[in-house]
């Protein structure tokens, strides 16, 4: 045991690796082979016709589908029976649309107009995209709001750079339902989305996540600390709320405040902070330069971290008050 | 070629898998690094829509798709003589104006400047075999530049390769008393001196005189990360994948910094350097088929600071407060800080779900992840001052403060492991009908040892002086016998060795860390009910179980029940509405939790009458709850409406109500709320015109109450709770109305936010002409009110100055970006740019201190603060660019 404690790597492996074997042995001692039941067609009696009837009506379509990863897949390498069927692999059967036009409903659509039900649309999705990325997609938010994968992704054309997205990025397709975040983002303080150098998905993974928000890792601090390893620590002196959740003290989008902070300093200390001396002064707009004859170093420039500035941990042995 | 290629392939991802030992999927992975900047974004609003695209259709919800932009038609791809389609465009061109305009505000996350500009490019190539070439770049030479490699064949393997760097800039207007910036030695400029002079008032004007004569400069940060991604596909069900990415961090960024007393004196802004590197290593492997699906990760993140330590000369004479009493007033001449320590992080991950068509058409989910975060960077010694000496301390050989030997060990030796279990159970009893089981467990767990602030190679000389006589001894706390306690501020304070400066008992001496541990359970049912075709209804309770290690509060509980509706058969629209209610309560509030933190733990109190016990009888106010343990009532609701008011029309309308309670805090966060209201809409008359327009609002309020701590605690003492003994000074002495935190001195606070934020634009296709123009312009009011007894928290004279609330902070930012693009050609186009954007800030934290860095209200005295940069500032920048389109 002493050697899985000095190797966290081995340690982390053994917890990790007992439950692939579990699941492979699992795999292995059920129907192996099995498909999932597939999702149920439009119109049961309905066969196959081939792209190419298809692309006979749908031109257009059928220009702009050429220049997208599924197109890629379906035509240049499919790696299945089900890809092959390029159109119908996502549409289902097209006979019965093809004997009838105008009648909805004989395949399945991803538009509001055409009517299917969003349960059916998604399940044509998943026959390929099932697991991976989209393991938690079934108890995740946006599947409980019944969206339609449909209503983030345009796999007809290729209008952003990746994922096949209705919109030209990932900020701008979230913000078509997230505007209170787009407006968070064009807050004095903010994370760089409004500058192109970060995406929402970067912290969140709509497809599902084990943990609130759709937060990609197993907590937030977790999640923070991917770009922010300067604060991982562990310090030697800690500080307890910032060790239990970075959001504490930080707005995730955008703040009013410096830092992203909830609240402006001294303010935001003083709300836990209450102890003797100055924790618990009122500082106030007598106390800022030009205020009055006694100005104060906490309610100017950067408050209490102008002599606690070591506020996320301290590696210091006399760093118990983050001084240094 | 390729079937030659494949297993080379596989075997070089095999072996990655097999060097880090486990496989890793995509979950949270699956999109790469952001590759883009503020300009490419322009370019890209640029293009032309399809005008063949036949139809303006819906997102299920009831939004307008985004037309798609026009491509070339299957018979104009050009192809080379090899076979391979390819395709691509190249922006570049000059940019004039106030481009270069240096405030960091407008600088903060991008790098605009006047001359050539190579906007964005991209290149892509593929052939009939799906083999792919993508060449992607922006921003070329600028420090918000971006390069992506994309290459593979789809569906068999993939290599994305990236690089982008992101500029963080803090200030322009930092003005540094130091040589030496960005490095971990900061040297006094001339004409300052180290330790400052028999003058204070001569320091202060020097150093007022050497801010304000010094140039202005820049502290910031460039963040360039690169890295490489193999993804490869083994078969339909199963594929593989590792990736590498090395980060580093270079810049400088403004930091406080302490001298001298006991909380501090003459804080000043220095500047930390930042030279980080951080390595990230993945692997994984991702398999779905049928009815299973299984996902393992593992990632490694290796940080690292290559700058460990800042010591920082410092330009004022502090005479060392009770603490040291040599060497001689004038040698504290330096500080140092111990900076963010290199670390490590190790996660291992496995995900897995068993589809159970035959148990109500369900399925199950497990998760495990386990992880380590560690750091064992060797620790400090104290201060870098020789000779320091104290009464009633020897120091023994080796026990200097300014060696390791003065340290209970050398070296930090932080572990803290994680833990992840979440299982979830999804059944349908019928068809309409799911119901979903959850159970979570994570485990946050500090292993660390235990630090203890002592000099275990230093004695009293008279460790209690309750007893009479000298003692030539250590104290022994925790298995370390020593001197208890820290130098503060590189032993230019007092008060943070026991028994030192003081030679009374005091309870309220470090004398040793904290280690948080929390473990988190949470479980619970959701049902979601299917009404209709289109209409579902949900419902959820859950219980989330929070246990902390040294905190005040062990035990949490937080109940949440959630309902919502969504339909998508209203009218033309679509309705999502959902209302949440947590509760969370807790075991007792313990506010003197952490006493073996403190010299409290070996120190007896004094009973005596008359005594002043107020260090071991008072934390904090026993009244004041933390908000994040503090009992909570909270309510959120949400509703969204998706309208299609014409078929080219579609209008979205969306408010959140939040409000939190929190009914046992008498004093901290009482309250918080986040209102929200959004509007925006879609037009689209036809692929040649687009409007859109938006509007938010957010108001969001905290409101937060203490007491100014007043008299000392002592034994006897008559107070409105009662006669102050030894068995009741833990109750009374923190209380509220108690002798240390009189009512009267009460005072609360309510800081409210209001952000108003609207935008719109239009796209205009006029024959070869193509219009954009995007404008938003974003307010933001915080108004910080109190509320105070004069006499109490504030004097007469304070209060008048006081007022009833800080100057609000305001921002304003205004941002404008119009284009003009005509195609010259079938290939080549003009576009011309015009970009005008400000911002307006005020920040009451930096009012005046671009004239007075030196902010001091006794020129015979240390300064109360210097700060050297000047805050956020108001800027206002007009610039335009001809830019040249050229397509392959």
């Amino acid at each position: 045991m002493n050697y899985l404690r000095t190797f966290p790597i081995v340690r982390a492996s053994v917890v990790a690796g007992s439950v692939a074997v579990m699941a492979l042995i699992a795999m292995v001692l059920t129907k192996t082979g099995r498909a999932a039941p597939a999702p149920a067609p439009v119109d049961k009696t309905a066969t196959n016709v081939g792209e190419a009837a298809c692309i006979k009506c749908h031109k257009a379509e059928n220009t702009q589908f050429t220049h997208t990863l599924h197109a890629n897949a379906f035509r240049l390498n499919p790696k299945n029976e089900k890809e092959k069927l390029s159109c119908e692999a996502c549409h289902g059967p097209g006979s019965a649309h093809v004997e009838d036009t105008t009648k909805l409903g004989t395949l399945v659509g991803f538009t509001r107009a055409w009517g299917t039900p969003v349960g059916q649309q998604n399940a044509m999705c998943l026959q390929c995209h099932s697991g991976g990325n989209a393991m938690h997609w079934e108890s995740s938010v946006h599947s409980r709001q019944q969206l339609s994968c449909a209503d983030c992704h345009n796999p007809m054309a290729k209008i952003s750079a990746t994922g096949l997205l209705k919109k030209q990025s990932i900020n701008e397709t979230c913000y078509t339902c997230h505007q209170q975040q787009r407006g968070e983002f064009a807050k004095r303080s903010h994370m760089p989305l409004p500058e192109g150098k970060m995406s929402c998905a970067d912290c969140h993974n709509p497809h599902g996540s084990t943990t609130k928000a759709l937060v990609k890792n197993d907590s937030v601090n977790e999640l923070c600390y991917t770009c922010h390893g300067d604060k991982r620590g562990p310090f030697l002196w800690e500080h307890a709320p910032v060790r239990d959740n970075c959001l504490s003290c930080h707005n995730a989008h955008g703040s009013n405040h410096d830092k992203l902070l909830t609240v402006a300093r001294p303010f935001s200390c003083q709300q836990c902070h209450g102890n003797t001396n100055h924790q618990a002064t009122l500082y106030n707009a007598g106390q800022i330069v030009g205020g009055g004859a006694n100005p104060n170093s906490r309610a100017i420039g950067r408050s209490c971290t102008n002599c606690h500035s070591q506020v996320h941990g301290s590696n210091h042995p006399a760093g118990a008050r983050f001084q240094r | 070629m390729k079937t030659n290629f494949l297993p080379q392939v596989s075997g070089l991802a095999l072996c990655a898998m097999v060097a880090f030992a486990l496989p890793f999927a995509t979950s949270a992975a699956g999109v790469g690094p952001t590759l883009g900047n503020k300009e490419s974004a322009s370019a890209d609003r640029s293009r032309s829509a399809d005008p063949d695209w036949p139809i303006v259709n819906h997102t299920p919800s009831g939004q307008m798709f985004q037309l798609p932009f026009s491509v070339p038609k299957l018979a104009d791809i050009k192809k080379n003589a090899a076979g391979w389609e390819y395709s691509g465009q190249l922006e570049f061109g000059y940019i004039g104006g106030d481009a270069g305009e240096r405030d960091a505000g407008y600088r903060m996350y991008q790098d605009i400047d006047e001359g050539a500009y190579v906007n964005k490019f991209n290149l892509l190539l593929k052939n009939s075999d799906g083999a792919f070439v993508d060449v992607t770049g922006g921003g070329a030479g600028r420090r918000d530049q971006y390069y992506g490699l994309h290459f593979g064949r789809t569906n068999a393997w993939q290599v994305k390769m990236h690089f982008s760097e992101t500029p963080h800039i803090f200030t322009d207007t930092y003005k540094s008393l130091w040589s030496g910036v960005g490095t971990g030695n900061l040297v006094l400029l001339p004409g300052l001196t180290p330790g400052g002079t028999a003058s204070t008032s001569a320091d202060t004007a020097a150093v007022t005189s050497a801010s304000l004569g010094t140039q202005p400069m820049t502290l910031g940060l460039t963040r360039k990360r690169g890295g490489v991604r193999l993804d490869l596909t083994l078969s339909s069900a199963l594929k593989v994948f590792a990736s590498y990415a090395l980060e580093k961090r270079e810049g400088a960024r403004p930091l406080g910094a302490v001298w001298g007393n006991n909380g501090g004196t003459a804080p000043m802004e220095i500047a930390e350097p930042i030279d980080h590197d951080t390595t990230d290593i993945a692997a994984g492997v991702i398999y779905a088929s049928g009815l299973h699906a299984f996902n393992f990760r593992w990632t490694t993140s290796l940080f690292k600071n290559k700058i460990d330590t800042l010591t920082f000369q410092e330009p004022f004479r502090i005479a060392p407060q009770g603490f040291a009493t040599t060497p001689a007033v004038g040698a504290y001449t330096q500080g140092r800080l111990d900076l963010t320590p290199s670390n490590e992080a190790h996660n291992a991950r496995a995900e897995y779900t068993r589809k159970l068509p035959d148990f109500f058409k369900g399925a199950f989910t497990a998760v495990v992840s386990a992880g380590t975060w560690r750091q064992n960077d060797s620790l400090i010694p104290y201060t870098t001052i020789p000779g320091i000496t104290s009464a009633n301390v020897t120091l023994l050989p080796g026990g200097a403060w300014d060696t390791v030997g003065s340290l209970s060990r050398s070296s930090a030796k932080g572990v803290i492991d994680t833990r992840l279990i979440d299982l979830t159970l999804s059944l349908n009893p019928t068809p309409a009908l799911n119901v979903k089981a959850k159970a979570r467990y994570y485990e946050n767990d500090n292993n660390s040892d235990p630090y203890y602030a002592v000099n275990p190679n230093a004695v009293y000389v008279d460790a209690d002086a309750a007893t009479a006589g000298s003692q030539t001894r250590g104290l022994t706390y925790g298995g370390f016998t020593g001197v208890w306690g820290r130098p503060l501020n590189d032993a230019s304070g007092s008060g943070g060795v026991l028994f030192a400066g003081n030679p009374n008992p005091t309870g309220s001496v470090v004398v040793r860390n904290q280690i948080y541990s929390s473990k988190q359970y949470r479980l619970g049912p959701t049902a979601d009910y299917q009404l209709t075709k289109t209409a579902n209804f949900t419902a959820s309770a859950e219980r989330e179980i929070t246990q902390r290690t040294n905190r005040e509060r062990a035990r949490t509980w937080d109940d949440r029940y959630k309902v919502g509706y969504v339909n998508r058969a209203l009218r033309n629209s679509t309705l999502r509405a959902s209302y949440e209610y947590g509760q969370r309560r807790g075991s007792r509030y313990v506010t003197a939790y952490y006493e073996d933190a403190f010299s409290a733990a070996f120190i007896p109190m004094p009973i005596a009458i008359g005594s002043n016990v107020t260090s071991w009888a008072v934390r904090n106010n026993s009244g004041l709850r933390n908000y994040e343990l503090s009992d909570r009532n909270q309510h959120v609701a949400n509703l969204r409406l998706d309208t299609m008011v014409r078929s080219n029309l579609d209008v979205g309308v969306s408010v959140q109500l939040r409000e939190s309670r929190y009914p046992d805090a008498a004093f901290g966060r009482g309250k918080d709320s986040q209102d929200s209201a959004n509007l925006d809409f879609n037009y689209q008359p036809s692929p040649k015109q687009n409007i859109y327009g938006f509007y938010s609002y957010q108001q969001g309020r905290i409101r937060q109450a203490t007491i100014t701590s007043g008299a000392n605690v002592t034994i006897g003492a008559v107070t409105p709770l009662g006669v102050v003994t030894p068995e009741n000074v833990s109750t009374i002495g923190p209380a509220p109305g108690g002798p240390f935190y009189l009512l009267g001195n009460q005072w609360s606070a309510r800081s409210t936010d209001r952000n108003h934020v609207v935008g719109a634009g239009v796209k205009q296709e006029i024959g070869k002409a193509t219009l954009n123009v995007d404008y938003s312009y974003s307010l933001g009011r915080t108004r910080l009110a109190y509320q105070y007894g004069i006499g109490g928290a504030l004097n007469a004279a304070n209060a008048a100055l006081a007022g009833d609330r800080m100057p609000d902070l305001a921002t304003d930012i205004s941002y404008l970006d119009a284009s003009l693009r005509y195609a010259l050609t079938d290939r080549v186009a003009l576009r011309l740019v015009y970009r005008n954007q400000w911002e307006a800030i005020r920040d009451w934290h930096y009012r005046n201190l671009a004239a007075t860095p030196v902010v001091t209200a006794n020129v015979a005295n240390p300064p109360t603060v210097v700060i050297l940069d000047s805050g956020p500032q108001d800027y206002r920048v007009n610039w335009f660019g001809v830019m040249f389109q050229i397509k392959l």
